[in-house]
């Protein structure tokens, strides 16, 4: 009742009438796992530098369908970012603005739930432009495999549990492979990866085992 | 491109860098539940699957076949039949690439070394496979170093000696080039500057050699490649440069000896043994034959060659020991054999005297043969072949008796029926002659297989040692390695001699008279007993663990027939699972045919 009142509050303030498929219910069992490499961390002042979108049907990764864009940032890399992402200024020099890049990007997710690790940060980094573009925020539902993981591992935790959500740590609690990291793509399809199987873990009601923690290598995050 | 998919892996390591693209771009990633079906019996799958993380089982009806693991590939039969004769489904969460079927038949259809991985039946696989090695293997040979080769020990004569001089002391070192010592430094005077000198030039034989050395001496260093030795000669058009070390001439490199060394000297080392006068001499040639394999094998020589040139060499060794040791009353009753795999051809690295004697009666000094088996014996050891631990050999007067003894054998082996009754006609079966009257052999051959001819009970309890070892196949990886022997499989006990030995058993019940394994096969194939396809999978399914414990063998520097599939690369596995899958069938095959059940 109130998402209704909502979306249609935002139908009601979307410029673009060209955007409306953004609301029409998405295909089922669909959704769109999506990582942006940026010059920074500031969600006001940096820039998007790569960002890759991945569908996901049933418990299918459509790699082979994958969105992947480079941007021309209007910002100037930030050094530390560089030696994130490692795509320095002539690396995206041949980018499309991210005016161009938006509309195909929107295109390819449609109406489909979001995807992601620390999703909050992506999705308002996009949500700048997206704005501008169509005069509201992203309306598509959103799915953050870290809650998701710790739902699973620590939903029934006693209080002062030391909680661990990095991105390599649920990426190896998960027994799953680690890709190049800090490639938008590669992050984008790992964090499918956690959703599939942290979805399958619920439905089969299966609780990740804790305090078999191994030490880890340091790893920032899928940002 | 991310790098869920490992291009190294067998098979897509043969395509091209634009189709690994093509690869890339086409997968998909599903996610299988543990317990969830990836192929049914019988489905027609879309896609070929490749495990990422997890663990597959291929199951047949109820049992599991098959345990597939991360880089492993299914069903790439069911691919191509569009049907599949197995039910995969997850073990455990797993996560598989999908290569749709149409870009796996289009990657199929344009390049032929992708699609041999896909040929249905082994044979197939085994040959692209070993042309791949052979090409391969020629690039290291040229990386080896000079001093690796063999090389002509350097001699020097005076400036001031005469032509005459020279040309005697050539003679006498049996060499074509000589350094020359004098004041310019050093030089080098050939053969043919020598002959030139004196029969074109017209120069007076006792004139000094110094004018016509050549300067600077061509050389390389013994730590060079050979293949900067080849280059410095084709450039410099001479067919020998000169080894130096620290200024010091240390030998000459030929031609053709950097050519034998590419293309192996087995027909010098044959040369050698039959020119040898000496048991010493003898001794000497034979350490040579050991190298040739390890050399020949470089080269990509396939097995059964391998097999056939060192059993050629080993067999004209032991004709030249009984042709040296040998008193005029064995040689003019008797018959040299060797038995077991250097019976059959099929011995590479050395293993012990298995050997024997037939002789047409018997002889009038007892002496003699009593002499004739310690002089074997001893030449043998000094060659290196070191006493057979079972004493299959004519030091046994059980191993060098008259053909009526060997009969009078048989028929004990056969009543007695235990193992080593078995063993002993297994043995003697693939007896090949080597010196001597070859009829006394095939005589004793013929009464065993007559004694065996219809005699069901016989035949079976003979073949049943097919079951003495399991096939090392089983659950993770398909391939069943051993513990105790540090995660190896032994390619003798599980894949070898229950060929061998197969083989044999079918080849008694049919009277063949063939000796190696390999012509036993085609025989059996011609009379019917294996189709033709199963004869071609089997032979080449016994040359794959040949070469494999060959390869082993020769790392190892052992004659040993252990090897870690955990060493192995996706391709070799998979071929090794392919063929243990034809040991099993034979066995199957046998079991049925000699209804070994019944034991």
């Amino acid at each position: 009742m109130l998402l209704g009142l909502k979306r249609r509050f935002l139908l009601h303030r979307l410029r673009d009438p060209d955007y409306r498929f953004l609301f029409e219910p998405p295909p089922p069992g669909e959704a769109v796992s999506i990582d942006c490499e940026t010059t920074g961390l500031n969600t006001r002042k940096d820039d998007i530098v790569t960002v890759a979108a991945i569908r996901i049907r049933g418990a299918r990764i459509l790699a082979s369908e994958r969105f992947e864009a480079v941007v021309k940032p209007k910002a100037r890399l930030n050094p530390d970012a560089i030696k994130i992402h490692r795509l320095r200024e002539q690396d995206v020099a041949d980018g499309r603005p991210i005016e161009e890049v938006l509309p195909d990007l929107l295109r390819f997710i449609g109406s489909r739930p979001l995807v992601g690790f620390y999703l909050e940060f992506d999705v308002a980094m996009l949500n700048r432009h997206v704005r501008r573009l169509i005069g509201i925020d992203l309306p598509n539902a959103q799915i953050e495999v870290s809650g998701a993981y710790y739902e699973r591992k620590y939903g029934d935790a006693p209080p002062g549990t030391e909680v661990d959500l990095r991105f390599v740590s649920i990426l190896s609690d998960l027994d799953l492979p680690v890709l190049d990291q800090h490639d938008a793509y590669s992050d984008a399809l790992m964090t499918a990866m956690m959703h599939l199987k942290l979805a399958d873990l619920k439905a089969r009601a299966v609780r990740i085992p804790r305090g078999r923690d191994k030490p880890l290598a340091h790893y920032g995050g899928g940002g | 491109m991310a790098q869920h998919f490992d291009p190294r892996n067998a098979p897509f390591d043969r395509l091209s860098a634009e189709e690994i693209d093509v690869v890339g771009d086409s997968l998909d990633i599903a996610y299988y539940r543990p317990g969830e079906t990836i192929i049914p019996l019988h489905g027609a799958p879309e896609s070929l699957f490749i495990v990422i993380k997890g663990a597959v089982e291929e199951r047949d009806g109820d049992d599991l076949v098959a345990l597939r693991g991360p880089g492993d590939i299914f069903d790439s039969r069911a691919l191509v039949q569009g049907r599949s004769s197995a039910a995969f489904s997850a073990r455990e969460e797993t996560l598989c690439n999908l290569l749709p079927r149409d870009v796996t038949l289009r990657l199929i259809n344009a390049n032929p070394r992708f699609a041999s991985f896909f040929y249905l039946d082994i044979a197939h696989k085994l040959d692209t496979v070993s042309s791949e090695e052979e090409a391969a293997r020629f690039t290291p040979m040229l990386n080896a170093r000079v001093d690796e080769i063999f090389l002509h020990p350097a001699n020097f004569i005076d400036a001031t000696a005469s032509i005459v001089d020279a040309c005697a002391l050539m003679r006498t070192h049996k060499t074509y080039a000589l350094f020359v010592d004098g004041g310019k430094g050093p030089g080098i005077v050939t053969r043919t500057d020598l002959l030139e000198a004196a029969l074109l030039d017209r120069l007076p034989l006792d004139s000094p050699i110094g004018p016509l050395a050549r300067r600077p001496v061509l050389s390389v260093a013994p730590d060079d490649m050979i293949s900067t030795a080849l280059v410095r000669m084709t450039k410099n058009n001479k067919r020998r440069v000169a080894v130096s070390e620290k200024g010091r001439m240390i030998g000459l490199l030929e031609d053709i000896d950097l050519l034998g060394f590419l293309a192996g000297n087995s027909q010098i080392v044959g040369g050698r043994i039959d020119e040898s006068r000496r048991i010493e001499d003898l001794a000497r040639v034979a350490r040579e034959i050991e190298p040739q394999i390890r050399l020949l094998r470089r080269q990509g020589v396939k097995v059964d060659l391998i097999c056939e040139i060192v059993s050629d060499l080993n067999r004209r060794l032991l004709h030249k020991v009984y042709a040296l040791v040998a008193p005029t009353s064995v040689r003019e009753a008797g018959c040299f054999f060797v038995m077991g795999s250097e019976g059959r051809g099929e011995q590479t690295f050395r293993t012990d005297q298995d050997n024997g004697l037939i002789l047409a009666g018997p002889l009038d000094h007892e002496d003699d043969l009593v002499r004739f088996r310690l002089a074997v014996f001893d030449a043998l050891a000094k060659c290196g072949f070191p006493p057979c631990p079972g004493e299959v050999m004519v030091r046994n007067p059980v191993w060098s008796k008259t053909l009526d003894e060997y009969r009078d054998d048989f028929r004990s082996w056969l009543a007695l029926a235990d193992e080593s009754g078995t063993m002993n006609i297994a043995i003697l079966y693939d007896a090949a002659a080597v010196a001597g009257d070859a009829k006394l052999l095939r005589a004793a051959k013929q009464d065993l297989i007559d004694l065996m001819r219809g005699e069901r009970l016989r035949l079976a309890r003979f073949a049943r040692a097919i079951d003495a070892f399991p096939t090392p196949i089983g659950f993770f990886n398909n391939l069943v390695t051993s513990r105790a022997e540090g995660d190896a499989l032994d390619l003798k006990k599980g894949g070898i001699f229950p060929i061998v030995h197969g083989v044999r058993a079918l080849a008694l019940e049919n009277g063949l008279l063939e000796t190696g394994t390999t012509a036993r096969i085609a025989k059996l194939a011609e009379l019917g007993v294996f189709d033709a396809q199963f004869a071609r999978e089997l032979t080449q399914a016994l040359h794959y663990l040949m070469t494999l414990r060959l390869d082993a063998q020769i790392a190892e520097k052992a004659s040993t027939s252990l090897v870690k599939p955990g060493e192995f690369s996706t391709m070799e596995r998979d071929l090794l699972r392919d063929s243990f899958q034809v040991v099993k069938r034979l066995r199957d095959m046998l079991r049925r045919h000699f209804n070994l059940a019944m034991f």
